[in-house]
């Protein structure tokens, strides 16, 4: 039996949106769940676990990134991957009970972008972790609005942070970057996004699904 | 020691063996090691320091160890069900 299911990707204002997309499990469409101005940018699937591969993950972010670029007034408040509901009703009853919180959320993203900065150490390099991270803070603090510290998941990282930027601003976190890569020649810097602001959003939803 | 000490405080019908073998179990079965592992694993790859094929046979090792720890700690917490 495949009845449909309500796959959530994220929370915007309320706008009529309909976008072609290649969704997570399949999904070729996203439309929008509207109660009060706000809206849950949404999927038709036929699971309530949808595989968590790879692929399904990118194309949870590409969904996001896509609804960023096309309209949402650019601010999105993304879902964590994997949010799937029986009925439209019970995203409607979501967006009731916790309309404030994403209203909260959206207001402080507003205009908001996510950029994340990875500095690796070379495999047989010694670097001065406390020499790279002042300069770090020197370089990229003061052209963002937060900073949020990530998982240091492998001994090689010396930073994983994300910058929470207006996105008027980006231009001067770049040449923050590229100052960072001319003084610090002996490390890797990663630089990856726009993203939207996976970190800087806590909203937990504890309605049943 | 305080945590075992503790726990037979508060439960004292559960055997201390029992107690042991829960503890080797999440030591052995580190949910958040496994994830690390998979984005190290990741980030050598980006990075050029591991092939395609040595990423994607550590990545199938590495996801088919997360399962199983997920099994084990799903397995755990039925039988604190249990016990409460």
């Amino acid at each position: 039996m495949n009845e449909t299911k309500w796959y959530v990707y994220g929370i915007v204002e309320a706008e009529p949106l309909r976008m072609d997309v290649s969704g997570v499990a399949g999904a070729e469409e996203v439309t929008a769940v509207e109660h009060q101005q706000i809206a849950a940018l949404v999927s038709e699937i036929e699971t309530m676990n949808p595989d968590r591969s790879e692929a399904n993950v990118r194309a949870h972010n590409q969904v996001l990134k896509q609804a960023m670029d096309q309209g949402c007034d650019g601010t999105v408040v993304p879902m964590q991957f994997g949010m799937v509901f029986e009925t439209k009703n019970t995203i409607e009853n979501v967006l009731r009970h916790g309309r404030r919180a994403f209203v909260q959320a959206l207001e402080q993203t507003e205009g908001m972008i996510e950029l994340g900065v990875k500095i690796i150490a070379h495999s047989d390099a010694s670097v001065d972790r406390a020499a790279i991270v002042a300069s770090v803070e020197d370089e990229l603090d003061r052209s963002s609005e937060t900073v949020a510290q990530n998982r240091m998941f492998s001994d090689r990282l010396l930073i994983n942070r994300s910058y929470l930027v207006e996105r008027s601003n980006r231009e001067a976190l770049d040449a923050g970057i590229d100052r960072l890569r001319d003084r610090h020649e002996d490390v890797t810097i990663q630089y990856s996004g726009p993203w939207p602001p996976y970190n800087f959003v806590d909203i937990q939803i504890g309605a049943s699904q | 020691m305080t945590f075992l000490i503790d726990d037979l405080l508060i439960r004292p019908f559960v055997g201390f063996l029992e107690i042991i073998h829960d503890m080797a179990i999440r030591e052995l079965y580190n949910l958040e090691d496994i994830q690390d592992e998979l984005k190290e694993n990741r980030l050598l790859f980006e990075l050029g320091e591991r092939s395609q094929e040595e990423y994607e046979l550590r990545k199938s090792q590495l996801e088919a160890q997360l399962q199983e720890a997920q099994e084990a700690h799903e397995h755990l917490r039925g039988r604190a069900r249990v016990i409460e």
